[in-house]
């Protein structure tokens, strides 16, 4: 099932499948790409950021940069 | 000669520097800015060489002042040799920004350091082979414990410009061996 990375839910987890294309560069340099595995761990209310595992590196990402990049939730 | 400490922020830039450099330390700001930084020296077979410790950035396009001041150093200084430090749980963020650096033709060695904290983590890196790779010298540190510092030192004048195409050339060589994605991703 494929979701936006800012509508998945604690503990999900996928694979990055689309990033928008003027995102793409800056998250690379935080080791979000396409093809990559995440895991959601934790996000702030009210419009705060998602924080996500990669590479079991947390990294955290702006409300408005997770809704551009898809990912497909696998579990 | 001119070596310049760069890396993410927390990576221990500053512990590599105050084990490389004594007592003889400046700290100034950046002109026109309230960003510092600190430069110190340190011999090397009988030669001085300044060091400077670099404000931590993630890529090399920067996104606040702080940043602006790393690249700006980094580019001010086309003759200086570059301690890429990195922290080894975090490696492929790393070596993101250590590629953007190479891309740039600065001669680098790698200090993936930190070694201790990724092996609580299950993370252990073959160093070696991300030397292969590379094609520029990459060392396990420890710097709180001083583990690896002497020999990064010692191969510093390993150090060089690689073009990217054949780092590129060289993971899919290796990838082709083991099938371990550990450092190919990078690139």
């Amino acid at each position: 099932m494929k979701k936006k990375l800012s509508e998945m839910d604690y503990n999900e987890q996928g694979t990055v499948t689309g990033i928008e294309k003027d995102l793409r560069k800056r998250v690379a340099g935080m080791g979000i790409r396409v093809g990559k595995e995440l895991r959601m761990v934790t996000k702030q209310p009210i419009k705060g950021p998602v924080d996500v595992v990669v590479d079991e590196a947390e990294t955290s990402l702006g409300l408005d940069m997770a809704g551009k990049i898809v990912v497909e939730v696998t579990k | 000669m001119k070596i310049l400490l760069m890396g993410h922020p927390n990576v221990g830039k500053s512990v590599f520097f105050n084990r490389l450099t004594g007592a003889n330390v400046t700290e100034s700001n950046y002109p026109g800015t309230t960003v510092d930084y600190t430069k110190g020296w340190m011999k090397i077979e009988g030669g001085d060489v300044e060091i400077v410790d670099v404000p931590g950035t993630f890529s090399l396009d920067p996104k606040d002042r702080a940043e602006e001041v790393a690249v700006a150093m980094l580019h001010e200084n086309r003759d200086a040799k570059v301690i890429s430090v990195i922290d080894a749980s975090k490696i492929e963020r790393g070596l993101y920004l250590a590629m953007e650096i190479i891309e740039e033709g600065y001669p680098m060695v790698i200090a993936l350091n930190m070694r201790d904290v990724a092996e609580d983590k299950n993370i252990v890196i073959d160093a070696d082979r991300l030397e292969r790779i590379l094609g520029i010298p990459v060392v396990s540190t420890v710097a709180i414990a001083g583990e690896g510092i002497k020999e990064l030192v010692s191969r510093l004048k390993e150090a060089k410009p690689v073009n990217v195409d054949d780092i590129i050339a060289n993971a899919a060589n290796a990838s082709d061996t083991t099938g371990a994605a550990d450092a190919g991703g990078a690139a």
